[in-house]
């Protein structure tokens, strides 16, 4: 059982949170009824626990960010959807954290994503995800707005992370 | 912003057309938004673009669409503002040629719905704006022909497949060649349908069961059965799988054993994503080394099973590119 008392509470995680996406604020009105943990699918597999991070924003507690378990949730919406309250939107709860991880380097490693890094490629030269995509193909002219909306985004830096590294590979095998 | 507005409202439409609410369809352009997996489902999309030929309705694909992007927000790799001009930038093009938006895949409908929501949000929609306006700024390069705004009342409105054959299930049923022969069917809605968001906005949309599968697998012949893990997720999981592969496949294999468990024939699903590791071959040799059982439960899509239905020649619905166990059994039971 995780007990708290009233003196442990500390906002200043959680106006951070509030500060990057405003909708978070809404997470102050948790109940802590546990339906979101009951119906989760992350929850059955892993120590994933919806009730425990928001928890853990609330106190303060930017261990969440460390904790592996963030990066577990299917962002199913299940939980959304069977919350009691209006606007709770844990998704977008789980998502903010994973950016904050991100940004304090504890989040996955560039390496770990590389199923991402061809995606990425593809998604920035072609305009879809998968090659070889059914039907006619975006016109050239229209993949270069995609690139001007993803500009400074992190789909760029993984695709950039993965020319260097064929690069040097390629420097490599050369020598 | 009310963006349920964005989402095409079928209980108008029934009220309107009690008969054949197809009728409504008549005059309107129809525009289906394309699927990356439906590359390796081709059936997906012919399943429904070939039976809307058929029906005389005009439909088309945008060629100026993008992916929704979906898979890029939900592992951080763009912001919401960014994710939100993609597919302000999709329905802009699309509006330009479409009245109605037909969704093949749960992602891409929950991702243009999301999109949405998001711009309720001012800083978000000013960030997308903004993104959109530097598009704008350079419009003069023959590179960035597009202009684009936030429309807030779109001309355009969005359906997903399911609820479309459902809205139309007389003449889905009158355009059959054959029948389910009462085959036991596990039906497979997938998160990104069961969960709207926009279904809280009703007590009684939010507390009714969803039943639309269920419903179309009974006028279609077959059996609907319930079992254990129906409303569980399908373990893709917004790239678990990947991710998590151990964790992510017990959950797809508790489904699957589930749903074998009641006798289910085959699983039916109206999405491309769930379909992907519900069926792919060396998901089901993962789940047989790691859980100590193979399972050989096929599984469809529903626009492919519906063409199956209708006699379509197997390169149009479930394919020759895929081998799933036991999908060319179940093809040949009903076709035969």
């Amino acid at each position: 059982m995780d007990e708290s008392s009233n003196s442990e509470w500390n906002w200043d995680f959680y106006e951070e949170l509030v500060d990057d996406v405003e909708e978070n604020k809404n997470i102050i009105q948790c109940i802590s009824c546990g339906k979101c943990v009951g119906d989760c699918p992350a929850s059955k597999v892993s120590s994933f626990n919806v009730r425990k991070v928001i928890g853990k924003v609330l106190r303060g507690d930017k261990s969440v960010l460390k904790d592996s378990d963030i990066w577990y949730c299917y962002l199913c919406e299940r939980c959304k959807r069977v919350c009691p309250k209006d606007n709770i939107n844990i998704p977008l709860l789980i998502i903010n954290l994973r950016n904050e991880s991100f940004k304090k380097g504890y989040g996955p490693k560039y390496n770990d994503l590389r199923k991402y890094v061809e995606m990425s490629e593809r998604f920035l030269k072609t305009g879809v995800v998968l090659d070889e995509p059914l039907g006619k193909k975006l016109p050239a002219e229209r993949i270069d707005e995609l690139n001007e909306i993803c500009n400074f985004a992190r789909i760029k830096y993984v695709f950039k992370a993965s020319k260097s590294t064929t690069k040097s590979k390629k420097r490599k095998d050369k020598s | 912003m009310n963006t349920t507005n964005l989402a095409l409202n079928l209980t108008e439409i029934e009220e309107m057309y009690p008969e054949n609410p197809i009728d409504f369809f008549r005059d309107k352009k129809l525009c289906l938004f394309k699927a990356c997996l439906e590359k390796y489902f081709p059936g997906v999309r012919f399943g429904i673009e070939d039976f809307l030929t058929d029906l005389e309705l005009n439909v088309m694909t945008c060629t100026n669409q993008s992916c929704c992007s979906g898979t890029f927000f939900q592992r951080n790799l763009i912001t919401r503002a960014q994710f939100g001009a993609i597919n302000e930038r999709n329905l802009s093009e699309i509006n330009k040629i479409a009245d109605i938006l037909l969704f093949s895949c749960n992602g891409c409908y929950n991702s243009l719905i999301r999109g949405r929501e998001f711009l309720n949000n001012p800083d978000v929609r000013k960030k997308t704006q903004d993104i959109l306006n530097q598009l704008k700024n350079k419009n003069n390069s023959d590179n960035y022909p597009g202009k684009y705004e936030i429309v807030d009342d779109l001309k355009l409105k969005l359906v997903h497949d399911l609820d479309f054959f459902y809205l139309i299930k007389n003449s889905v049923v009158n355009a059959l060649k054959y029948d389910l022969k009462d085959m036991k069917v596990a039906v497979h809605y997938g998160c990104h349908y069961l969960n709207l968001s926009r279904d809280k906005d009703s007590i009684d949309e939010y507390l009714r069961p969803k039943t639309k599968l269920e419903e179309l697998i009974t006028l279609f012949g077959g059996n609907p059965v319930d079992y254990q893990e129906r409303e569980s997720c399908c373990g893709w999981g917004a790239s678990q799988v990947v991710i998590h592969p151990k964790e992510a496949l017990k959950i797809t294999f508790n489904k699957l054993k589930s749903a074998e468990n009641v006798g289910a024939d085959f699983m039916v699903t109206p999405c491309p994503t769930c379909l992907y590791t519900l069926s792919k071959p060396e998901y089901r040799e993962k789940m047989q080394k790691w859980y100590g059982e193979k399972l050989e439960i096929p599984t469809i899509h529903l626009n492919e099973l519906i063409a199956i239905l209708r006699g379509c020649e197997e390169e149009r619905c479930i394919t020759l590119r895929r081998k799933t166990p036991r999908i060319e059994e179940i093809f040949e039971i009903i076709t035969q």
